[in-house]
């Protein structure tokens, strides 16, 4: 089971930046990093290679913060592969609650990651479609 | 010019001997009650009788206060908020007519006759506000709108069809209020024909007063009156405008400094501490105000005999008033603690944003309690939110921080911090 960090922050100048520098103190890669917020506040999900660290790390510094299962699926980088994704999971009745991506090899494969409430039936839908689910070295490695 | 010539001009010596027949039948009577039972025994010396406070109310909620069989009870007021007890006054139908013609003698006295029209626009309700003024202007005569509070272009609306002379406002929505006025593309000077205002219920400046004037080309006059009393009416502004009468025949008036208890000298800023000497369903023996003022010894020209207490000058507890309602922040704090995910150090701010309090608490998010979703933070945010204005009666903003945002709660934290200009700043 593959997981991201998911920091509780308040919308005000330089909250990000503290989060980056706590990573990069530890040593930690950023692979990714997505941000939802009311305006007021919101959560700021990070993809690291090491989570259990990212998370000692964060809340040494006093960060609320908690790690939060993913599924990683990748796909080509083209298009209409993103869609082919999501109309897999629609299928199955599967709920997508967070999600972003990024490219691990322009023009050929980039990585999705996403929460979803149903994890078994979202990894029997993508099971037999040509879309790949990284596993969590692989994620970890990326 | 007087409501009730004889009573408001009564000799001195008189009205202490009138005092002084009053509170002994007031003594009787709460000496029925099972509060004062205990706590009067046989003493009938007043300055030797304990304080009652705000927490005696509490602790005697229901009827520990009540001295007559409830059947002579006709309504009841209370304070809002289900933190500890409220502080419940009960009414008698002798001690609502009492009130009624307090409130009709504050406005007579100002200058409001029966051929006035009078826009009541305070609350109705457990707030006492709203109803001590409504019978008040009823038993004087004049008719009545009883629009209530809020909704300005109603306001408006009441206040030209209906040539509204008279209108009772909380002082920061009589300047909100001309404001909209302006937005309609009308004069609150020239269109309109209220010529007598009545604020109260909040602390403002004697600015603040004169700017209302001066906005609505009228004559405003302040009122002062706590739910415990009875509510609006227990002083009030003669013509003079140079402080507030309070009504002696009804009130026995002290003024004690708020940490020995004892009285200070004549004219001197300390807490009014009241006492009633008529009502019957809820005497009130030497009841700690907390508001903080001083008697102006020099009597007034207008001719009445009664003391004209300052204007309030603060408070000497922590009791917050947003645009005229009581808040304290143990309320505040006991309904965070009843949130779970909701850490238990908070921060009031209370600012003035366009003639109008607003209310801010910061609390914290347990960061334990932390499942790192967003609708998980909006619900918690949510449910702050509708829980202080369910236990307050005003909508706060609400500030959702990270656990260790706030100063570490050791010794004596900083929990209210007031940002308003107009806030009474002690004696």
């Amino acid at each position: 089971m593959a997981w991201h960090l998911s920091v509780f922050v308040v919308n005000e100048p330089g909250k990000l930046e503290k989060i980056t520098r706590v990573l990069s103190e530890a040593g930690l890669n950023i692979r990714a990093l997505s941000m939802a917020s009311t305006g007021e506040f919101g959560v700021v999900r990070v993809l690291v290679n090491d989570p259990r660290r990212g998370l000692e790390a964060l809340r040494d510094r006093r960060f609320t913060v908690a790690m939060r299962k993913i599924l990683v699926a990748q796909i080509d980088d083209a298009p209409g592969a993103m869609h082919g994704l999501l109309v897999t999971l629609a299928a199955a009745r599967v709920n997508v609650e967070d999600c972003y991506g990024f490219v691990i090899e322009e023009g050929k494969k980039a990585a999705i990651v996403f929460e979803v409430e149903k994890f078994p039936e979202a990894e029997q839908a993508l099971a037999g479609t040509g879309i790949r689910l990284l596993g969590d070295a692989e994620i970890y490695r990326l | 010019m007087y409501w009730e010539k004889e009573l408001e001009t009564l000799e001195r010596p008189a009205l202490r001997r009138l005092q002084s027949d009053r509170l002994s039948a007031t003594l009787e009577r709460a000496a029925r009650t099972p509060f004062y039972r205990e706590r009067l025994g046989t003493c009938r010396d007043l300055s030797q009788l304990p304080f009652t406070t705000k927490a005696d109310l509490r602790a005697g909620f229901p009827y520990g206060f009540l001295a007559v069989p409830l059947d002579e009870v006709v309504r009841l007021h209370s304070s809002s908020g289900t933190t500890g007890n409220p502080t419940v006054i009960y009414h008698t139908r002798a001690d609502i007519a009492s009130w009624q013609d307090l409130v009709a003698r504050c406005m007579y006295m100002a200058g409001m006759r029966s051929t006035d029209v009078f826009q009541n626009i305070m609350g109705y309700g457990l707030f006492t506000g709203g109803l001590g003024f409504h019978y008040g202007a009823e038993k004087l005569g004049a008719m009545t709108i009883p629009v209530g509070p809020g909704n300005s272009k109603r306001q408006i609306w009441f206040m030209r069809e209906f040539k509204t002379t008279v209108m009772h406002i909380l002082p920061s929505y009589a300047l909100r209020l001309a404001a909209h006025v302006r937005e309609l593309g009308l004069d609150p000077r020239r269109d309109f024909g209220v010529r007598m205002a009545f604020v109260g219920a909040e602390p403002h400046t004697e600015e603040t007063r004169r700017r209302i004037e001066e906005t609505w080309n009228l004559r405003a006059f302040n009122s002062y009156g706590l739910s415990e009393m009875c509510g609006p009416g227990v002083a009030f502004e003669c013509p003079e405008q140079a402080g507030m009468h309070i009504w002696e025949d009804r009130f026995l008036v002290e003024i004690v400094d708020p940490d020995t208890g004892a009285p200070v000298p004549d004219g001197e800023c300390g807490e009014l501490v009241l006492t009633t000497l008529d009502r019957e369903a809820t005497p009130l023996v030497r009841y700690r105000t907390r508001d903080l003022t001083r008697l102006i010894p020099e009597p007034c020209p207008c001719g009445r005999t009664h003391r004209r207490i300052d204007r309030i000058r603060g408070r000497s507890d922590d009791m917050m008033i947003i645009n005229g309602v009581n808040i304290f922040p143990m309320q505040v704090e006991q309904t965070l603690l009843r949130i779970p995910g909701i850490g238990s150090n908070y921060l009031i701010e209370i600012h003035e944003e366009n003639f109008m309090d607003k209310l801010h608490v910061s609390v914290e998010l347990a960061a334990e309690a932390f499942q790192g979703t967003l609708s998980q933070l909006e619900g918690l945010h949510g449910r702050v939110l509708t829980a202080l204005r369910e236990e307050t009666g005003v909508t706060p903003v609400v500030k959702l921080l990270e656990a260790g945002s706030l100063p570490a709660p050791e010794g004596k934290a900083v929990r209210v911090i007031d940002r308003r200009t107009q806030s009474g700043k002690g004696c």
